[in-house]
C-alpha cells in the first residue's frame, strides 16, 4: 500500500482485478454495451439514405436506389418525429437522479454528523459518482457525438439543455473531491474545508435538480411534463426513494457478511429515510394528478398507460410501505422492498418520459387528430418500442456502474468503513 | 421585415405537389416521415357520410418560438424577418426543440444527422430577394401565400385584412405565422375542419399580437446569411 496526496493507494495486481467476479459481471453488462453502440452508430452514421438531390447527382447509382427503397420500406429512421425522446432520456434520467439523489443523502448524512454513514461515505458517494457516469454514457450516445463541440463553440447560455454541460463540469469533480476528503480524513488542510465543501455541495446538488426540471418545463408543447406541479421537488422525491432502495442493496451487498451488526443498524437507518420517501413519494402522485393537464393524465390515469402507472404505484409506493412499515428483524424485507422500489422507479420515469409523449400533437386544429398520410393510421397515443440498440446501451450502463465503483474500490478501498473518520462536519 | 404565411386550405386538393416541390427544391431526406411540408387528414362524418378534412402544414415560424429557447448550441435561431432555422452543422441531436414543438415541425434528417424543418425556402430563394416559397409556386389551388407582414400594401396584409383566420394551438403562447384562412361561403366546411372555441381574428385584432411578440424576439433576429 502506498500513499499519495493523503489517501492510501492499495497495490492492485491488473491481472486479479481484470479476472474479478466482479468485473466479469461488468464486463456481461459492457458487451450489451459495445453491441448497443456499433448498432446505433452504424443505423446513424452508416444507414443509407438519400435526398432528391442524390438522384439526380449519380443517377443509376445502386446505393442511391437502395437508400430510397429504405425511404418507402424501411423503419423510417433512428428517430420518431413524434417520440423523440425516448429510453436513453429514461435511462439517463434514472442513473443521474438516483446517484445524485445518493450523493444528496450522504452529503446531507454528513452534515447533520450522522456517523454510521460518514463511516461509508467514500462507498456510497462512489456508487453515486458511477451511476452518474453511467447516465452521461447513455445520454452521449443518444447525441450527435461529432457535434458535441459546438457545445463549447456555440453555447446558448439560457437553455436548461446547455446548463447540464457546466452543471457537471463542476458537479462530477466536486464529488471526487469529496470522495478524496472522506478518504484523506488525516490531512488537516481538508478538515477545515469540509464544511464548505459539504455545503456547496448540496447547493450544487439542489441546482442540479432545479435544472433537471427546467430541462423538461421549457418543452412548453408536453404538458404533462409543464403542469407536473413542482417538478424540482418531484424530481427530489423520486430520486431520494431510489437512491434509498439503491443504498439498501448496496448496504446488504457489501456489508452483510464483513460487518453484521452494523450492516443491520445502517439498514434500519435507510429503511426509515426509504420509508418517508415512499410516504412522500405517495402523498406527491396522490395529488400530483389534480393538476396535470387532462389530456396527459387521462392518457395515463384510465387510458394506455394505466396499468404500467398502477404497476409503479405498487412497486415504488404500495408494496415498499407494506414491506417497510415494520421493523421486520429478518433482512429479507428490505431487500425485497429495495428490488421492488428500483424497478418501480424505472417504470416511473419511464412513464414521465413516454407520458409526456404520449398525447399526440396532431390535434393542431381541435377538430380531432390528423394523419401525416394516407397509408398511416390515425394515433390517439404515441408509443414506440425503443431500437434494439438503444436498449442494450441502457442495460449496458449497469456495467459502467460495476466497472467504476470495481476499480475505484480496488485501489482505495471505498467501501472500507472508515473507522476512525476524524472529519468533523457537524455545523 | 417579418415573413408569414396564409393558407387557404379550403382549396387544398392533397395533390402534393407542394410536399415534392419542397423536396426537390431543398434537397429534403426521402422518406413518408421526412418531411418539411405536408397535408394531414383528419376523418369525420356529418349523418352518417364520411368526409375528410385536409390540412396543410408546416413549421409555423412562431414569432415567439420555444424551439429556439431550448436549442443548446445556437443550431435554432430566428433569420432574417423572424424566419426559424435550423444550422444542421452545429445541431447537437438532443432533440429538444422536437420536444418543445406543439406542431410536430420538426424531423431528424438522418443524411446530416441532425435536426430538420421547414425554412420558407430561406437558403434557395429569399437569400436571393425572392418572395415565393416553392411550395406555394408549385400549388395549383393557390392554398399558399407566402410574404411580409410589415408590407401593408402587399398581398399578404391585404388578404388578411379582407378575411378572417385563425392560428393554430394558440394557447401554446407561441404566436405562429401560419394564418388559416376560414373557410368562405361554406359555413360546414368552416365548422367541421375547425375547433368551435379557436378564436377568429381579423388583421386589426391580430397585428397587436405580433407586433407584441416581435418587440421581445427582433433583438435575436440574424441578418441575411449568404
Amino acid at each position: 500500500m502506498a500513499t499519495n496526496a493523503g489517501i492510501k493507494v492499495n497495490h492492485v495486481k491488473i491481472k486479479a482485478l481484470l479476472t474479478s467476479n466482479a468485473m466479469l459481471v461488468a464486463y456481461a453488462f459492457l458487451l450489451f454495451a459495445l453491441f448497443g453502440v456499433i448498432e446505433v452508430f452504424y443505423e446513424r452514421y452508416y444507414l443509407l439514405s438519400a435526398t432528391a438531390f442524390d438522384a439526380g447527382l449519380a443517377p443509376g447509382s445502386k446505393e442511391v436506389a437502395e437508400a430510397m427503397k429504405a425511404a418507402v420500406f424501411g423503419s423510417g429512421g433512428e428517430v420518431k418525429r413524434e417520440a423523440p425522446w425516448s429510453l436513453y432520456i429514461v435511462n439517463y434520467m434514472y442513473m443521474i437522479y438516483v446517484g445524485s439523489g445518493i450523493i444528496f443523502l450522504v452529503a446531507f448524512a454528513e452534515l447533520m454528523d450522522i456517523k454510521l454513514i460518514k463511516k461509508t461515505a467514500a462507498g456510497f458517494l462512489t456508487l453515486g459518482l458511477a451511476m452518474i457516469l453511467a447516465g452521461l454514457f447513455t445520454i452521449l450516445m443518444d447525441l450527435n457525438i461529432l457535434h458535441l463541440h459546438h457545445m463549447f463553440l456555440s453555447p446558448r447560455f439560457s437553455s436548461g439543455m446547455w446548463l447540464m454541460m457546466p452543471l457537471y463540469m463542476v458537479y462530477v469533480p466536486l464529488v471526487m473531491f469529496e470522495i478524496y476528503l472522506i478518504l484523506a480524513h488525516k490531512d488537516a488542510w481538508v478538515k477545515k474545508i469540509a464544511v464548505v465543501i459539504l455545503i456547496l455541495s448540496l447547493l450544487v446538488e439542489l441546482v442540479e435538480f432545479y435544472v433537471q426540471a427546467k430541462l423538461f418545463d421549457m418543452n412548453s408543447a408536453r404538458h404533462l411534463w409543464t403542469t407536473y406541479p413542482f417538478l424540482t421537488l418531484y424530481f427530489m422525491v423520486s430520486s431520494f426513494t431510489a437512491s434509498a432502495a439503491v443504498m439498501i442493496l448496496y448496504t446488504y451487498l457489501i456489508y452483510r457478511n464483513t460487518d453484521r451488526s452494523k450492516c443491520a443498524t445502517l439498514m434500519q437507518l435507510i429503511q426509515k429515510i426509504t420509508l418517508y420517501s415512499v410516504l412522500a413519494l405517495g402523498a406527491y402522485e396522490a395529488t400530483a394528478y389534480l393538476f396535470i393537464d387532462k389530456k396527459w393524465a387521462e392518457i395515463i390515469l384510465f387510458g394506455d398507460f394505466k396499468y404500467y402507472f398502477y404497476a409503479y404505484l405498487g412497486m415504488s409506493v404500495g408494496i415498499p410501505f407494506v414491506l417497510l412499515f415494520k421493523d421486520y428483524a429478518n433482512n429479507s424485507y428490505k431487500i425485497i422492498a429495495s428490488l421492488f422500489i428500483i424497478v418501480g422507479t424505472y417504470l416511473g420515469k419511464l412513464i414521465f418520459v413516454y407520458g409526456g409523449n404520449a398525447y399526440p400533437m396532431s390535434d393542431r386544429f381541435g377538430v380531432g387528430f390528423e394523419k401525416y398520410g394516407e397509408y398511416e393510421p390515425v394515433r390517439d397515443v404515441i408509443f414506440f418500442m425503443p431500437p434494439l440498440g438503444e436498449i442494450a446501451i441502457c442495460i449496458g450502463s449497469v456495467g459502467i456502474v460495476i466497472l467504476i465503483y470495481t476499480v475505484m474500490n480496488a485501489y482505495f478501498s471505498v467501501s472500507k468503513m472508515q473507522e476512525n473518520a476524524s472529519l468533523d462536519y457537524s455545523i | 421585415m417579418n415573413f408569414a404565411m396564409a393558407l387557404d386550405y379550403q382549396s387544398c386538393i392533397d395533390c402534393k405537389a407542394c410536399e415534392v416541390a419542397c423536396k426537390e427544391e431543398n434537397g429534403v431526406q426521402l422518406g413518408a416521415d421526412k418531411q418539411r411540408i405536408w397535408v394531414t387528414q383528419s376523418e369525420k362524418s356529418i349523418f352518417g357520410e364520411p368526409f375528410v378534412a385536409l390540412h396543410p402544414s408546416q413549421c409555423n415560424h412562431c414569432q415567439d418560438a420555444p424551439c429556439v429557447d431550448v436549442c443548446p448550441t445556437g443550431s435554432s435561431y430566428f433569420a432574417l424577418g423572424g424566419i426559424v432555422m435550423t444550422n444542421k452543422d452545429t445541431c447537437i441531436l438532443c432533440k429538444g426543440c422536437m420536444e418543445a414543438c406543439p406542431y410536430d415541425a420538426r424531423f431528424v434528417d438522418d443524411t446530416h444527422v441532425a435536426v430538420d424543418k421547414c425554412t420558407f425556402c430561406y437558403d434557395t430563394r429569399i437569400v436571393n430577394g425572392e418572395m415565393t416559397t416553392a411550395c406555394q409556386a408549385t400549388c395549383p389551388t393557390k392554398v399558399r401565400l407566402f410574404g411580409d407582414l410589415d408590407d401593408e400594401e402587399g398581398e399578404l396584409i391585404t388578404m388578411l385584412k379582407n378575411r378572417k383566420f385563425y392560428v393554430l394551438k394558440e394557447d401554446e403562447g407561441t404566436v405562429p405565422k401560419l394564418f388559416y384562412m376560414l373557410p368562405e361561403h361554406d359555413k360546414n366546411y368552416a365548422m367541421n375542419s375547425v375547433d368551435p372555441q379557436t378564436n377568429i381574428y381579423t388583421w386589426d385584432e391580430f397585428k397587436p399580437i405580433i407586433e407584441m411578440a416581435k418587440e421581445k424576439r427582433k433583438p435575436q433576429w440574424q441578418q441575411m446569411q449568404e
